[in-house]
């Protein structure tokens, strides 16, 4: 019997699958991260394949990107708001709520911010942090209809967020090209924002949006495990109908999560806008919505690996100019390699459920 | 018309997770006849099928199909054989045809010709056979637009149309109006005068009078006589249904002063389509049990739910003396006043099973502010609470506060529930099936907990289908049928009184 399975050729032999209940967290870790380098390395593999040289590729990747101190900043830089919605992903998600809203919401703030300076509200020093609770106002008003109507009418928010996404562009799109625009030349800009408007950089040259989302995080942690509503975000996100009947407040916990995700959308606008464009631009949004739903994703709305995730997709962005630069490689190949790393990773996840068994002998 | 047997079971046993369900059960079907299978719920009547349909392997004892020793290897095999089992809840796919349903089942006798040529052959044949028993069901309607009825009928010809010559209903009249019942029974009738071995497992016992040849009485995971139903008077079933009070757990004493009214329950109706309520009346005292008795799916599950605030439709008053009306309350404020719920639905309704067993214990107190302020979890106080807990309460099989509450086994987990439920002391217990599934140990120490809080004065109200149950625990005794408490009973109260008014009202 066992002579024939062992002269059986590999793929024929028989396999089954069984259930796992329970795997230690080093496991996991293990698998996640071979996912990742399985990942990396087919990405890298249809880098060479669209004509960058393969010894470049760990040169321009790895070595350039985040041992360049300029560029590490750049990473940095540019992962503060990838950070944020991220977070934001992984906040409304653990409420089983699909927040593809995330783009309207950084929208809103971002136009919310810019309100403020056009048209001058508050004292030079005051300024900054007004937009920025302003950024976040927005934001979380931006969500509020669709939890509303989730909650009170049922209303599938996948499709309710996602609309309001066509509704907050068309608005900005509407602002850049007329209200908005700045006079002194025809582009669909804002004026520039004053110097006191933009978000600082810190001594040592690091932006001042890098501690603002490194706290965040650590707010964000704080929300989702230590604090009451942490409790009840897990009874919603795992069992929903035990929550129901054990007296979790479902409604308020869902409400009180996916507004706290619109705030932090609202941010990341904020951190576009103010931190990198200096303006509010006609398309300074694109491609957040969906980074910050893989984030949230490839982190399994964790928000220490959210942000860990934010930072590798912000090198691969930063990396992916520097292509684009070097080798014309389009940027598109960006969100390639992002897509690539996501579907590695939601198939690891297959083995962390399942064990894999041969079977002994046997027909 | 042979008169051999076609289904013959001796000795079987089944356990479940420490729980007997089968012991030594023996049960004889022959062709030609409609063969009842009577009992409680619980009393082994599925679980007894299922073997003989293959979806549960027996764990000793043996099985003859025809004669001949068999050892089935699941369902399939069974199909083979010429057993066909329609189940209480039905299995078919929603959005596809009858025809595509049926088709579907007949995966391993039709596997050649193309899908659209078996399609075809599979209408006519559903045309053939449901004008040959008198069924009307047209095979390209879609299962979610018939009626509970025609979508039985579907179930029955696909095991008809499958070969099956042994016919297993469970439960076949609880969702079917009379005259629906009616037109049924008389079709399986027919199909026993043609030879077929049908057997009716029901806990009504209106159908066996009328259309059983023989009938199977169960009681607790044993089959307590096999006779002719004609041959005996009904007060003898009832008797042999309920069973005497097994030894050694004699019926509460009874004789106890109840303390004042706790909570009075007046015009509880279902506001939903369906009136599993209907205009039910209750008081329940403090110092006392007031056990629930009735056939399942009278209301019970639905009462439990409003009562113990899980989402349910109902309209009508709860009220606890002097505090208000209980579906006003939130979580908060029931855990102040001391209700405690020990739902049926474990893993439904009181446990998270993925997270961890100091998260559950934790909503017991989580709004008095014990486990610190709302921005900090004191997650030490919890483990502490919880750790005396699952000290107190007994509750085994606990390697870490942290693991899994779905690890535990049943018993365990429902002595989680309690401990978390009685982390203060009770005033109104709400219990429904507190020992379903459990082993006699684990039901002891659970009706130890019930009895102790009765004791310190709590009201408790136990909703149970388990007869045994409520006679050994309650100081009074409601009836519950179609939705309302029809008759009430003070211990020592008389079982075949009580047992009669469950099945007089069904």
């Amino acid at each position: 019997m066992s002579e024939l399975a062992l002269r059986r050729p590999l793929i024929n032999r028989r396999y089954t699958l069984e259930l796992r209940q329970h795997m230690a967290w080093y496991w996991q870790a293990l698998i996640l991260g071979a996912s990742l380098v399985l990942g990396l390395l087919v990405s890298g593999a249809i880098l060479v394949a669209a004509g960058v040289p393969a010894g470049e590729l760990l040169n321009e990747f790895v070595l350039y990107t985040l041992f360049d101190a300029q560029s590490l900043k750049s990473v940095l830089f540019q992962a503060s708001p990838l950070i944020m919605v991220g977070l934001a992903g992984c906040l409304a998600f653990r409420a089983r709520f699909w927040n593809l809203g995330l783009e309207g919401q950084m929208i809103f703030g971002a136009i919310g911010a810019t309100a403020i300076t056009l048209w001058d509200i508050g004292s030079p020093s005051l300024r900054l942090p007004l937009m920025i609770l302003t950024a976040m106002a927005c934001g979380l008003l931006w969500a509020v209809a669709p939890v509303l109507l989730r909650l009170k009418l049922r209303v599938n928010e996948i499709v309710s967020t996602l609309m309001l996404n066509y509704i907050a562009v068309n608005f900005l799109l509407h602002l850049m090209y007329g209200p908005w625009k700045d006079p002194k030349d025809a582009f669909p800009y804002s004026p520039k924002y004053e110097s006191f408007e933009l978000l600082p950089d810190l001594p040592g040259g690091l932006s001042l949006s890098i501690p603002i989302a490194i706290g965040l995080a650590v707010l964000v942690l704080w929300f989702v495990s230590i604090s009451r509503a942490g409790l009840y975000l897990r009874f919603v996100d795992k069992s929903p109908d035990v929550a129901r009947s054990v007296g979790v407040p479902v409604a308020r916990t869902i409400l009180m999560a996916v507004l706290f995700s619109g705030a932090l959308a609202g941010l990341a606008g904020l951190m576009v806008a103010a931190g990198q464009e200096g303006r509010l631009t006609h398309s300074f949004y694109v491609g957040y919505g969906f980074s910050g739903i893989l984030i949230a994703f490839l982190a399994r709305n964790n928000p220490i690996a959210a942000t860990c995730a934010a930072l590798l997709i912000a090198t691969l962005f930063v990396a992916g100019r520097s292509l684009q630069v070097f080798y014309q490689i389009p940027f598109a190949m960006v969100q390639l390699i992002q897509a690539v790393l996501v579907i590695c990773v939601a198939s690891s996840d297959f083995f962390i459920r399942h064990r894999i068994r041969r079977v002994q002998g046997g027909e | 018309m042979s008169k051999q047997n076609a289904i013959q079971l001796s000795g079987v046993s089944k356990t479940f997770d420490g729980f007997k369900a089968l012991a030594d059960a023996n049960f004889t079907a022959r062709w030609g006849e409609v063969h009842a299978l009577l009992g409680e719920n619980g009393a082994g009547k599925s679980s007894l099928m299922n073997i003989v349909a293959g979806l549960y392997g027996p764990e000793g004892g043996s099985l003859f199909i025809d004669d001949n020793p068999v050892k089935l290897k699941g369902p399939k095999e069974a199909a083979k054989l010429g057993i066909g089992m329609v189940h209480q809840h039905f299995k078919l796919v929603t959005p596809f045809t009858v025809a595509e349903n049926i088709l579907l089942n007949l995966g391993h006798i039709q596997t050649s010709g193309l899908y659209r040529e078996r399609l075809r052959r599979v209408t006519d044949d559903i045309r053939a056979m449901a004008a040959r028993i008198g069924f009307d069901i047209d095979p390209d309607a879609r299962i979610g637009q018939l009626s509970i009825a025609e979508q039985q009928r579907v179930e029955i010809l696909k095991v008809l149309l499958a070969g099956a010559k042994i016919l297993i209903l469970d439960e076949p009249t609880a969702v079917l109006t009379e005259d629906e019942a009616e037109r049924l029974l008389t079709t399986v009738q027919g199909f026993a005068r043609e030879g077929a071995a049908v057997i009716l497992v029901t806990h009504k016992m209106n159908d066996v009078l009328r259309y059983a040849d023989q009938v199977t009485i169960m009681r607790a995971g044993r089959t307590v006589k096999t006779l002719k139903p004609d041959a005996v008077s009904v007060d003898e079933l009832i008797r042999l249904t309920v069973g005497e009070s097994p030894a050694g757990q004699d019926a509460s004493p009874g004789g106890r002063v109840p303390g004042e009214p706790f909570l009075r329950v007046q015009g509880l109706r279902s506001t939903g389509g369906r009136r599993a309520l209907n205009g039910l009346d209750l008081t329940l005292n403090r110092g006392e049990i007031y056990g629930i008795a009735g056939v399942g799916g009278n209301g019970q599950s639905e009462l439990a739910n409003a009562l113990m605030g899980i989402p349910e439709a109902v309209s009508g008053r709860m009220e606890i003396v002097g505090e208000g009306d209980l579906a006003d309350f939130d979580a908060a404020r029931r855990r102040a006043l001391g209700i405690a719920a020990i739902p049926a639905d474990r893993y439904g309704a009181a446990l998270a099973g993925p997270l961890s067993i100091a998260d559950n214990f934790a909503l017991g107190d989580i709004h008095s502010g014990r486990y610190g302020p709302f921005w900090y979890l004191n997650t030490r106080a919890i483990e502490a609470d919880a750790a005396e807990a699952v000290r107190q309460f007994d509750v085994q099989g606990v390697r870490s506060l942290k693991q899994k509450a779905a690890l535990l086994s049943g018993g365990n987990a429902q002595k989680l529930v309690i401990a978390r439920e009685f982390s203060h002391p009770p005033q109104l217990v709400l219990a429904h099936s507190p020992s379903r599934g459990l082993d006699v140990k684990a039901t002891e120490a659970v009706r130890e907990r019930l009895r102790a809080a009765r004791d310190n004065g709590a009201a408790v109200l136990l909703i149970s289908e388990d007869l045994d149950e409520v006679m050994a625990m309650a100081d009074r005794i409601g009836v519950m049928s179609a939705g309302r408490i029809v008759a009430e009973f003070s211990q020592p109260a008389d079982r075949q009184a009580i047992g009669q008014a469950m099945v007089n009202h069904v």
